[in-house]
């Protein structure tokens, strides 16, 4: 779903095309455990979330937001360029919230011969409440010079 | 309270084939439809070998080995007051269906520290380096976990 993207089509400032997920649902949170492997009944238990102090119910798996975020990245760079990624998980996700996920470039460089680019990136709900916050590192091309 | 003498311990490997159908899943999961992820087709097209994985799937070898409990248990952390509070990976090759990896995970450091508050928390970080068959690095996940007190 990528373009294929060149270093010297990115600039310092650019954004990352703007991806909304959601609103969330309980069913999703159940699809996600079973996937990642990740059971903890906080995530599909309402009776255990309510009973260990979420008055709400179930929060989202953190990682379900985080691979919101890499979806927003991959849907934009390609797969096989990113080199790191990381997220600091600030607010708790519930079902119900939609979930908008941007980006923008901070900084470029050329590193041990690669193109390297630097973007943070962040998630708010629908009431621009902060989810997560990270960063991502992608190597991309020179134009004329496609990895494969 | 997390066992601060554990620090630099790394514990046994696991090993791990990643299949087809769990890639597709994992994506699918994430409503993420990307055709890479399930389509071979397409994603040789784009220049892959094979369906490559999305970027947090290395979650799945983790949880489903129930290394991350089994670490916790070990860390003695009390499970209900644990967040996590930050992930990060370093990818260094892409991962194919079929792959065979290895994970070892180390405890990198454990940290406590007081809030504005004045409540007291420890900072678990927990690292672990994928290999492929041939030994080679394929990634590096980092996950900091937050006990509450």
């Amino acid at each position: 779903m990528a373009q294929e993207l060149f270093y010297g089509d990115i600039e310092v400032g650019d954004t990352m095309p703007e991806q909304v997920k959601g609103p969330l649902q309980k069913s999703q949170h159940v699809m996600y455990a079973g996937a990642s492997g990740d059971f903890n009944p906080l995530h599909t238990d309402d009776d255990f979330a309510k009973a260990v102090g979420m008055k709400d119910g179930v929060i989202a798996h953190g990682m379900l937001v985080m691979g919101f975020v890499g979806q927003a990245i991959t849907d934009w760079i390609p797969r096989k360029y990113l080199k790191k990624f990381g997220v600091r998980f600030s607010g708790m996700t519930k079902p119900g919230n939609t979930i908008s996920i941007t980006g923008t470039v901070v900084d470029k460089r050329v590193e041990n011969s690669e193109n390297i680019i630097s973007c943070k990136v962040e998630a708010r709900d629908e009431r621009g409440d902060v989810k997560v916050t990270g960063h991502f590192e992608a190597a991309l091309p020179s134009r004329g010079n496609v990895q494969k | 309270m997390a066992d601060k003498g554990k620090v630099g311990r790394e514990y046994p490997p696991i090993t791990w084939e990643v299949e087809r159908g769990k890639i597709r899943e994992f994506a699918k999961a994430i409503g993420d439809l990307n055709p890479i992820y399930h389509d071979k087709e397409a994603a040789v097209k784009e220049g892959y070998k094979d369906c490559p994985v999305p970027p947090t799937f290395l979650t799945v070898p983790m949880m489903w080995s129930d290394k991350m409990s089994a670490v916790i248990n070990d860390l003695k952390i009390n499970f209900m007051m644990v967040l996590h509070g930050e992930e990060e990976y370093e990818y260094y090759r892409q991962i194919y269906p079929g792959d065979v990896i290895t994970g070892t995970l180390s405890v990198a450091d454990i940290e406590e520290k007081e809030t504005k508050s004045g409540s007291r928390m420890d900072m678990i970080t927990l690292e672990v380096l994928y290999k492929n068959r041939k030994g080679e690095n394929v990634a590096k996940a980092k996950t900091l976990m937050v006990e509450r007190k």
